[in-house]
């Protein structure tokens, strides 16, 4: 997809806070559509680079894995402890079975 | 304050061999605390009950004829980092009052080597930043000019350690962050190999380019601090089994016979002029420390910066979606899930961090992936592989640190981009995983503190630490109270 001033419209930010789970006030989306416009319009030099200079797929290192073996852990304590709600032990959150959503 | 108080080696030494003990240093650390961290807002929270029991624990190891290669040193720990029964809260409103199960592996190694815990520093949220005032507790500021920023996002802990509250600390480095604060505040700041040093309990914000490593007001002092954290750790996948060598050993031999490769493409940028001419005095040093001078191309570094802000953003939307409120941080909405979510989310994060959460989810997306992250991702492999062609022909490669000396708080906050291209010579190291460190390398017209950086190939720490010894005994800058809190 090409880019240029006007890649990351309005629009296209309401989209991604969408994904991102954050509300920006619709006053503000054409500060933030200006803002990240600049920045990817920036970020744009990297269409300079020749394609056949890059290499194909994904160049990273595979990070190791480790062996599948049990080990002491800090125990539910570590969870429970900072968890904004806690009952009978458990964290609670909204109902997501049966409600509105 | 007229002098400095010791460094890290000397501390450790003072304590080992009885001169002093980790209780007295610890008294001093705070004395200074309590002087100075009202003007310099170093520390988010300063822990003196846990620090007395941390030293006095020193002083006892010691006393049993533990050999401690930190005995009693206090070191400020950036507040991304666990410290066992202290808040970890990477100086945003989404962690406040967490507290971690344990200690972080780095601070797990440090506390092994006898170091004491002193308190939190300030930070920008979530390490993103060039300034420090991003934090969303408050704004921390440079020891040699209170109206200047200390560099970022490390930078209460560059501030702690140049004003000599701390002998020592602790920053993470993901673009610069321990590197350029460093710089801006006159002290050594070391970003190890990718993979040199565990990031269990770091809180991650690009997990492909964060590294935890040393500040200190020496390039000796980084040296110890770093030979205690490298290793290879079974809760870290991507920590290296390589041998770490010895650090201390490779600052005493010195820059003699080493291969220097001043980078081409950082003068081609138009320097400022002290940073031009602070390069120009580099250059005689190593020459007169014995150095191979050259100059030496990284053909692909101008595009450093690009690549970094799509890399280090998507991996960072990625990371920072774990924060919903449900396990740990305030908790806005309950109404439903979503809105839990989104209500917690507003409200917990600055605008910084939703900036770059932003950039990364716009570049990861559906229609946006390939052109963006995509091609991100193979530049920087080739970037990777200039810097493999430019290490055959030299040892190590020198740039200046920052562009200019720190800037006026407040002078960049409007706009990013601007303050995004304050990490345009820390970046490249970081995307090729190097070892970097900077190095107080003389002042500006103004008096403001510069950095000369040094960076290796991979797993060379050694060469790094030679050139680094090498240069600060040639440039020999007397050590000074920083002017701002004289």
């Amino acid at each position: 997809m090409s880019s240029r001033p006007g890649t990351v419209t309005p629009d296209v930010v309401r989209r991604i806070a969408a994904l991102a789970r954050l509300r920006l006030p619709e006053s503000e989306l054409s500060l933030w559509s200006r803002q990240l416009d600049r920045i990817v319009s920036y970020i744009d030099q990297l269409k300079e680079l020749p394609e056949d200079a890059l290499p194909a797929g994904d160049p990273l290192p595979a990070t190791p894995m480790r062996a599948d073996r049990a080990r002491p852990g800090h125990g539910d304590g570590a969870l429970t402890e900072n968890a904004p709600v806690v009952a009978h032990g458990f964290g609670v959150v909204p109902r997501v079975v049966g409600g509105q959503e | 304050m007229s002098s400095l108080p010791p460094g890290v080696v000397e501390t450790a030494e003072d304590v080992r061999s009885g001169r002093r003990s980790a209780q007295e240093s610890l008294a001093e650390t705070l004395r200074r605390i309590e002087a100075l961290d009202g003007r310099v807002g170093a520390f988010l929270e300063v822990t003196p009950q846990e620090a007395l029991a941390e030293a006095r624990a020193a002083d006892a190891r010691v006393a049993a004829g533990e050999d401690l290669p930190l005995a009693g040193v206090p070191f400020a720990i950036k507040d991304n980092m666990w410290v066992a029964g202290r808040q970890a809260t990477c100086a945003s409103r989404i962690l406040q009052g967490f507290r971690p199960p344990g200690d972080s592996t780095a601070v797990s190694r440090l506390r092994q080597a006898g170091a004491v815990f002193v308190g939190r520093s300030n930070m920008d949220e979530f390490a993103m930043g060039s300034s420090t005032e991003n934090s969303a507790i408050q704004i921390t500021r440079n020891p040699w000019d209170l109206e200047r920023i200390p560099g970022g996002s490390s930078g209460g802990s560059a501030a702690a350690v140049a004003s000599g509250m701390v002998p020592g600390a602790l920053g993470s480095d993901t673009g610069g962050s321990i590197r350029q604060p460093a710089a801006c505040c006159g002290v050594v700041g070391f970003k190890p190999t990718y993979g040199r040093v565990s990031r269990y309990g770091l809180i991650a914000f690009a997990s492909s380019l964060d590294q935890i490593g040393p500040l200190g007001r020496s390039v000796a002092d980084a040296a110890r601090v770093y030979g205690v954290l490298a290793g290879a750790d079974p809760l870290d996948s991507t920590s290296s089994p390589e041998d770490p060598g010895e650090p201390e050993a490779a600052v005493a031999r010195g820059a003699a016979g080493i291969r220097v490769g001043f980078l081409a493409e950082a003068e081609a940028e138009g320097l400022n002029e002290d940073v031009a001419k602070n390069l120009d005095d580099a250059r005689r040093a190593f020459l007169a420390a014995g150095a191979k001078v050259t100059t030496v191309s990284v053909p692909r570094a101008r595009y450093a910066i690009a690549i970094y802000y799509v890399v280090a953003s998507a991996e960072a939307s990625s990371n920072l979606a774990r924060y919903d409120s449900i396990r740990y941080g305030p908790r806005i909405s309950d109404a439903d899930l979503s809105s839990l979510y989104v209500e917690s989310r507003t409200r917990g994060f600055g605008p910084e961090v939703k900036r770059r959460i932003l950039l990364g989810t716009f570049a990861l997306a559906a229609g946006y992936y390939e052109a963006y992250y995509g091609r991100s991702m193979r530049a920087r492999a080739v970037l990777s592989e200039d810097f493999r062609k430019a290490f055959e022909e030299v040892d190590v490669i020198v740039c200046p640190s920052i562009p200019t000396p720190a800037f006026a708080i407040g002078e960049k906050t409007e706009d990013p981009l601007t303050m995004y291209l304050s990490d345009i010579f820390t970046v490249p190291a970081s995307l090729a995983g190097l070892p970097a460190i900077s190095v107080p390398s003389g002042y500006s017209s103004e008096g403001l503190p510069l950095g000369l950086q040094i960076l290796g190939p991979r797993l060379r720490e050694d060469l790094v630490f030679a050139a680094a010894g090498g240069f600060e005994r040639e440039i020999a800058l007397p050590e000074e109270v920083p002017r701002g809190i004289r």
